[in-house]
C-alpha cells in the first residue's frame, strides 16, 4: 500500500531542476538569487525547523514567562506588549505555553516515529532474510496492523494502558511500524542478493560482518527520509490524541491540549487558540516539505 | 483473473481472521487478571464471577480463543459491564451516523481532489503552486482544529448550518467537510502527480488532434487512467476517514461511534472499544478489498491476464 | 405525635415564583418574561443538557446531572419548598414518633405509575426495601441505613421502623434518589439504567424513547394529578412534549440556543453568558446553592504529608481562592467558607472571612514543618522529597470549568508556596477503588443529599471518603457529625452541624471552593422555569409552558 505524501506540494515549493529559463549570464549574484528563489520553500522549512530546534534547546531565552504560572486576575488578555500572544484564562502567557509546548508535542512526536522506525525495522530484517515462513508471518502481521484506522488503534492501545504521554507516543507508534517494516522488509531483500553482499560472502566476510557493513547501512539507507515526512504526521496524530484527553494532562502546555483548552472561549478570545494551532500546523508543514525534498533528491541519486 | 480475486478474498479473510487473534492476543498478554481487565475497573458483587462465566475463563486457553473467534464471527461481542448492556445493542443505533458521516466525508473529498487535480494538473506554474499551497495546508491541518474554526465561523456567526446532531443534511455538511478538507488535500497531490503523467502519453495527443475540448478531455479520459494509482489508496483513505470520524464527531457533538467510544476509552470499557475497532478493521479489510477487485475489474491490462 | 423537625403542611399547593434574595452584587436575574398572560397547554420544549446519564435510574445514579432528567419522570413521597419546609407529595401526610424511631405516611391515593400499575403501599414498601437491599447495589441504599424495617400498615399507609433515629430521612424521603418507580419497572433489573419506557414512575413526563447519544423524549402524563406540594398548578404538564439533547460541549450548547435550534440549556460557560442575560428574546436564570455542598477539595489527613496540619494549613490559604474563583467563574458563583452551600440553613455563617488567603503564614509553616529545601523547578523539599499531593479527578465528574480551576490553585500554590500540587483525571472505577483503599489524596466534588448532616456523613465522616482507613480519622468530627445525624431536635442538629464544619475547616480536612449553582438560559417565549429547592438543580418541566414566537 503506498502511503499518500504531499509530495506534489513539496516538489513545487523546493524543486531546484527548475523550469525557470537559464540565469542572464555573468551575473554571479542573480544566480545566487535565482537560486535561492528555487530553494525557497526548502529554506523557509529549513528556517523554520531551526528555530523550533532553538525553542527545544532554550525556550527560556525567548520568553521571561513561566508556561504554567499565571495571574489569574489578568486572564484573557489580547496580544499586547508584555504578552506578544497575549494570556489564557488562567493568564498564562500563551507565547511561552507556546514555546514550550514545542518540547511536548515534538518529544511525543519523535518518540513515536522512533518506535516505529524500530520495531519496523527488525520485523523488516527479519522479514528479509531466507525464511519463507517467517517472512509471511511478518507480512501478515503488518496487514493486521494496518486493518486497524491509526486512530482506532491508537485508542484501544490507551484503553489498555491507560493516559498519557508515553503511552500516546506507544499507541501512534505502533500504527506506524508497518510502514517502515515494509521497507526496509523489500529493501533487505533486495540487499541480500545484490552483488556486494555476494561479493563479501566470496572474499570469506562473516555472516555478521556482512549484515553490519554491508546490508544493514544499504537498508536503513531510506528510513531517515521516509521518517521525517513521517514526523509531520506522527504529530498531528498525537495532537488529535491529546485533544481527545488521552495524552498529556493539564497543565502540560502541548498543543493538542492548549488547543482542547481554548475551545471554550474561542467566542470572546482567539488567540489561545490560534497561535498554537498555528505553530502545529507549521511545523507539521515544514516536516512534509523537508522530508519531501530530502526524498527526491534520494530518489535522484538512487 | 478470477484466481487472482480469489487469492485477494482468502488474504482479505486472514487479515480480519488476524485482526480477531491479535486483540485477543493483546487481551490475554496484558498484566493484570483477564476479569479485572474486562470489568473497567468496575466492581460489584457477583460481577466477576459473571465475566468468567460470559467468557468462559476457566475453560482452556486454546477452547478460549475458539469460542472467542466463534462469538465475534457471529456479531457478538459481548458484553459492555461499565454499561450494563450487550455491547451489540450500544454500538447498534451507533454505527450508521458514522458511516453516513465517513462516505459523505468521502465522496466530498473525491469531488475536490478531482477538481483542484483537473484544474491545475499541467497549467500555470502560479495556479499549481497555489493549488499546493493549500493542499499542504489542508494535509497539514488537524481535523478537530479545522472542525472548531468551521463551527465558529458558519454555525455560530453566520447561523448557515445548525450546530449539532444528526437530523437532517444540513447536520452532516460542516461535520463532512473538516473531515474531507485534509483527506481531499492528499488525494489532489496523488491525483495531480498522476494526471501530469498521462498528459505526457502520445493517446492525450491522438485525442487532443480530433479536437476534444481540454476540460471534456481531462475528465473523460486522463481522470480515467489517472484514477487507478488513486485508487490503490483507497484502503488508506477509508481507514483515515473512520478514524477522523471519532474525532470529528466530538468536535461537533454529533452521535456516533466516535462519542461512545471516546467514553468508553475513558472508563476503561474494554469490551466496547475492541468491538469498535474490531468493526472498523472488519469494514476496512472488507472496502480495500472491494476496491482491490474493482482494480481488477477495471484494469485492462489486469483483466487480460 | 408531632413532628420534631419541619412543619407538616396539609395544605394544597403553593404557588411559588423564583424568588431568591442574594444581596451584593451576585444577584439572581428573575425571571425575565413577566407573567401576564396564562399559562396555556400545548407545544414542546427542546432542552440542551451537559450530560448523557450514565444510568437513569435515580435510585442507582450517582450522577447529579442525571437527576434533572429522571426528575421529569419520577416523583418522591415528599416534596420541599423553598423555605426548606417539606410539603405531601405522594404521601399526602405523615407522623414521626417522639423518639424519631417511628415514621408512618399515608400516601395519596388513585396515584397510577405509567405501566398502569397503582401506587399503594406494597409498592412504597417494595422501593424501600429493593434500595436497601445491598444485592442491588443501589447507591441510595446508603440514605436509608437508620431504616431496620418496613411495612405496609394499611393498603395506602406505610410505617418504617428506625434502628436509631435519623434526622435527615424526611430529607432523604423527598430527594429523587428515593423517588418511586412502578415495582414491575423496578424487577427488570440493570435495564432500567439505559431508559425507555421500561423506567416507569409516575411523574409528569413519560419516557418515550432514548437515542444514545443524541436525545431522549418525554410525552405528557396525562393522568398527572398528583403535583408536588410546591408546584404551580395542579393537573397534567402544560407541554405535549419534552425533547432532551446531550451537548456536552459548552459551545456547541450556547451556539445551539442562540441560533435557535434548542429552546433551553443548562450549563453556561461564565463567558457565554453575556450571550443570553439581559438579550432580547432570552433569559437568564441562576438557581440556589443550597442543596448541593460546596466545590470542595476533600484532603485525606491520613496519608503524609497531608496528616501535618501545618502543610495541610499551608494548602487552604496559599492561594487567593477569591480572586481565582471570580476570574474563571466572572462573578455567577459565590467562594465558599465551608463545604455546606451557603443557602443551606445549617450553614455556619461565622466561618465567612476566617481563613483564607495569607501566603506569608502559609510560607511559615511550610517551614517550620521543615520543608525549606527547594528542588529544580522551585519546589519545596525535605529529606529530598518533594512536597507534593495529587488531585485524583474522577473523569466522568469533571464539568463546569472545575478543572481549570484547580489548575489556577495549582499555578497559585506553585508561586506561592513551592507546593505541587498534582492534578489527574481518573477513571470513575479507579476513584471507587482508591475510596475502598482509603489510599486517595485529594478528591474535589460537590454532593448532593441535601440535608447537612447526612452531606457531612457521606463525604468526611466516618463513612464517607475516609472510611477505608476511618481508624486514622478525626474522632471528634466524627462525633459531631454521628451525634447530628441522630439528633432529634433541630437546634441540636444545628449546634452539630454548625460545630462539624467548624472543625473540618479549622483542621483543614477541607478546602471548599465555590458554592455551585445550576444555571439556565432559554429563549424567552418559555415560561415557568424555576429551580428545584431539594436538588438545587432546574425543576421537572411541569409547570413550563410556551407563548407563541
Amino acid at each position: 500500500m503506498s502511503e499518500a505524501t504531499p509530495s506534489e506540494a513539496a516538489t513545487l515549493l523546493s524543486d531546484p531542476s527548475g523550469r525557470t529559463g537559464p540565469a542572464a549570464p555573468g551575473a554571479a549574484i542573480r544566480r545566487v538569487i535565482a537560486v535561492l528563489w528555487q530553494w525557497k520553500g526548502f529554506l523557509a522549512a529549513g528556517a523554520f525547523l531551526l528555530l523550533l530546534a532553538m525553542v527545544l534547546a532554550t525556550p527560556h531565552l525567548l520568553t521571561a514567562y513561566d508556561p504554567l504560572e499565571g495571574d489569574a486576575l489578568a486572564g484573557l488578555r489580547a496580544p499586547n506588549a508584555t504578552h506578544p500572544f497575549g494570556t489564557d484564562r488562567l493568564g498564562r502567557d500563551v507565547l511561552a505555553r507556546t514555546l514550550y509546548g514545542a518540547r511536548y508535542s515534538l518529544s511525543i512526536g519523535f518518540g513515536a516515529t522512533a518506535i516505529s522506525v524500530g520495531f519496523g525495522v527488525l520485523l523488516g530484517i527479519a522479514g528479509g532474510q531466507k525464511s519463507r515462513l517467517l517472512d509471511e508471518t511478518i507480512c501478515r502481521l503488518f496487514d493486521v496492523i494496518s486493518s486497524f484506522p491509526g486512530v482506532l488503534m491508537a485508542l484501544l492501545v490507551v484503553t489498555f494502558l491507560g493516559q498519557g504521554m508515553l503511552n500516546v507516543a506507544i499507541a501512534v507508534g505502533v500504527a506506524g511500524i508497518p510502514k517502515f517494516g515494509r521497507v526496509v522488509r523489500a529493501q533487505t531483500q533486495l540487499a541480500r542478493n545484490a552483488d556486494y553482499v555476494t561479493q563479501a560472502y566470496i572474499y570469506g566476510r562473516s555472516r555478521a560482518a556482512v549484515f553490519f557493513h554491508h546490508l544493514l547501512p544499504n537498508v536503513l539507507l531510506a528510513i531517515p527520509v521516509i521518517a521525517t515526512v513521517y514526523v509531520g504526521t506522527t504529530i498531528l496524530a498525537v495532537s488529535s490524541l491529546s485533544f481527545l484527553g488521552l495524552g498529556p494532562q493539564p497543565p502540560t502546555p502541548e498543543w493538542g491540549v492548549m488547543l482542547a483548552e481554548s475551545r471554550d472561549v474561542l467566542r470572546i478570545a482567539w488567540w489561545p487558540g490560534v497561535f498554537p494551532g498555528a505553530a502545529l500546523t507549521l511545523t507539521v508543514i515544514a516536516f512534509t516539505v523537508i522530508g519531501n525534498a530530502l526524498q527526491r533528491r534520494f530518489e535522484r541519486r538512487g | 483473473m478470477w484466481r487472482r480475486i480469489l487469492s485477494r478474498l482468502s488474504t482479505s479473510l486472514m487479515v480480519a481472521w488476524g485482526s480477531v487473534t491479535f486483540a485477543f492476543l493483546a487481551l490475554h498478554t496484558l498484566p493484570g487478571r483477564i476479569e479485572d481487565i474486562l470489568a473497567g475497573d468496575l466492581d460489584y458483587p457477583g460481577l466477576r464471577e459473571a465475566i468468567a462465566t460470559e467468557w468462559g475463563l476457566n475453560r482452556s486457553p486454546a477452547e478460549q480463543y475458539l469460542d472467542f473467534l466463534l462469538r465475534i464471527a457471529s456479531g457478538d461481542f459481548g458484553t459492555s459491564y461499565v454499561l450494563r448492556q450487550p455491547v451489540g445493542g450500544v454500538l447498534g443505533s451507533q454505527v450508521m451516523p458514522t458511516v453516513q458521516l465517513a462516505l459523505a466525508a468521502g465522496l466530498l473529498a473525491l469531488v475536490l481532489a478531482v477538481l483542484a487535480a483537473s484544474a491545475t494538473a499541467g497549467r500555470s506554474r502560479s495556479a499549481r503552486a497555489l493549488a499546493a499551497l493549500l493542499e499542504l495546508l489542508f494535509a497539514s491541518t488537524p481535523v478537530f482544529w479545522l472542525g472548531i474554526l468551521l463551527l465558529m465561523a458558519f454555525s455560530f456567526s453566520l447561523r448557515w448550518f445548525p450546530v449539532s446532531g444528526a437530523q437532517g443534511w444540513q447536520a452532516l455538511v460542516l461535520p463532512s467537510v473538516a473531515l474531507a478538507l485534509p483527506t481531499a488535500g492528499l488525494l489532489a497531490q496523488v491525483l495531480r502527480d498522476s494526471m501530469e503523467k498521462t498528459l505526457e502519453q502520445p493517446f492525450v495527443v491522438t485525442i487532443r488532434s480530433r479536437g476534444l475540448g481540454e476540460w471534456p478531455l481531462r475528465l473523460r479520459h486522463v481522470l480515467r487512467h489517472a484514477a487507478l494509482p488513486a485508487v490503490t489508496l483507497g484502503g488508506w483513505l477509508i481507514g483515515g476517514l473512520l478514524g477522523g470520524a471519532v474525532i470529528t464527531e466530538k468536535v461537533f457533538g454529533r452521535p456516533g461511534l466516535g462519542t461512545v467510544t471516546l467514553n468508553a476509552v475513558l472508563s476503561h470499557d474494554v469490551p466496547v472499544v475492541l468491538a469498535v475497532v474490531l468493526m472498523a478493521a472488519f469494514i476496512h479489510v472488507a472496502a480495500s478489498t472491494l476496491l482491490d477487485i474493482l482494480y481488477v475489474l477495471v484494469d485492462p491490462r489486469l483483466k487480460a491476464q | 405525635m408531632a413532628s420534631p423537625i419541619g412543619s407538616v403542611s396539609s395544605s394544597r399547593g403553593i404557588s411559588i415564583t423564583l424568588l431568591f434574595l442574594v444581596a451584593g452584587f451576585w444577584s439572581v436575574s428573575a425571571m425575565s418574561a413577566t407573567q401576564t398572560t396564562t399559562p396555556k397547554s400545548g407545544g414542546q420544549v427542546t432542552f440542551g443538557v451537559t450530560t448523557e446519564p450514565v444510568c437513569f435510574n435515580p435510585q442507582r445514579s450517582e450522577q447529579q446531572n442525571s437527576f434533572i432528567l429522571s426528575r421529569n419522570l419520577v416523583d418522591s413521597l415528599l416534596a420541599k419548598d423553598v423555605s426548606g419546609r417539606f410539603l405531601p407529595w405522594l404521601a399526602r401526610e405523615w407522623t414521626v414518633s417522639a423518639d424519631g424511631r417511628i415514621y408512618v405516611f399515608k400516601l395519596r391515593e388513585g396515584v397510577t405509575f405509567h405501566d398502569g400499575t397503582p401506587l399503594d403501599a406494597e409498592a412504597v414498601k417494595f422501593n424501600l426495601d429493593f434500595v436497601r437491599d445491598k444485592a442491588n447495589t443501589n447507591a441510595a441504599g446508603q440514605l436509608l441505613q437508620a431504616v431496620e424495617h418496613v411495612e405496609a400498615t394499611a393498603s395506602h399507609e406505610v410505617t418504617l421502623h428506625l434502628a436509631k433515629p435519623d434526622s435527615a430521612l424526611l430529607e432523604s424521603l423527598a430527594s429523587i434518589r428515593l423517588g418511586i418507580l412502578s415495582p414491575k419497572s423496578l424487577q427488570s433489573g440493570d435495564r432500567l439504567c439505559s431508559g425507555g419506557p421500561a423506567l416507569a414512575g409516575s411523574g409528569p413526563f413519560k419516557f418515550e424513547s432514548y437515542v444514545r447519544g443524541q436525545s431522549a423524549s418525554f410525552v405528557r402524563n396525562d393522568a398527572y394529578n398528583w403535583a408536588p406540594g410546591y408546584a404551580a398548578h395542579q393537573g397534567p404538564a402544560y407541554l405535549d412534549r419534552l425533547i432532551v439533547r446531550f451537548l456536552p460541549e459548552y459551545s456547541v450548547r450556547a451556539g445551539a440556543l442562540s441560533s435557535g435550534q434548542v429552546d433551553v440549556i443548562e450549563g453556561i460557560q461564565p463567558t457565554d453568558i453575556g450571550l443570553f442575560k439581559d438579550q432580547p428574546g432570552f433569559q437568564f436564570i441562576i438557581g440556589p446553592s443550597g442543596a448541593q455542598t460546596s466545590f470542595t477539595l476533600n484532603v485525606n489527613y491520613t496519608i503524609p504529608p497531608a496528616t501535618d496540619i501545618r502543610v495541610r494549613r499551608a494548602l487552604r490559604d496559599g492561594a487567593d481562592i477569591a480572586a481565582l474563583v471570580d476570574s474563571v467563574y466572572l462573578g455567577t458563583v459565590r467562594r465558599a467558607w465551608s463545604n455546606i452551600a451557603p443557602d443551606n440553613p445549617f450553614y455556619d455563617k461565622s466561618l465567612d472571612g476566617s481563613w483564607g488567603k495569607n501566603v506569608e503564614q502559609a510560607n511559615r509553616l511550610l517551614d517550620e514543618a521543615g520543608w525549606t529545601g527547594r528542588d529544580s523547578e522551585g519546589f519545596r523539599t525535605r529529606d529530598g522529597q518533594r512536597l507534593a499531593i495529587e488531585v485524583g479527578y474522577p473523569q466522568p465528574f469533571v464539568r463546569d470549568n472545575r478543572d481549570i480551576l484547580i489548575q489556577g490553585l495549582q499555578a497559585q500554590l506553585r508561586k506561592n508556596l513551592g507546593f505541587d500540587l498534582r492534578l489527574r483525571f481518573i477513571t470513575g472505577g479507579e476513584w471507587a477503588q482508591q475510596k475502598e483503599k482509603g489510599n486517595w489524596t485529594i478528591y474535589p466534588n460537590t454532593y448532593l443529599p441535601a440535608d447537612a448532616a447526612q452531606e457531612l456523613s457521606a463525604n468526611i465522616g466516618e463513612q464517607g471518603f475516609i472510611r477505608g482507613v476511618a481508624d486514622k480519622g478525626d474522632k471528634e468530627l466524627f462525633r459531631l457529625i454521628n451525634d447530628a445525624l441522630q439528633a432529634t431536635s433541630q437546634d441540636e442538629k444545628t449546634r452539630l452541624v454548625r460545630a462539624a464544619q467548624r472543625r473540618a475547616v479549622d483542621q483543614a480536612f477541607i478546602v471548599p471552593l465555590f458554592s455551585a449553582n445550576y444555571q439556565l438560559a432559554a429563549r424567552d417565549t418559555v415560561h415557568g422555569l424555576s429551580f428545584e429547592t431539594q436538588l438545587d438543580s432546574p425543576s421537572n418541566f411541569h409547570d413550563v409552558w410556551l407563548t407563541a414566537k
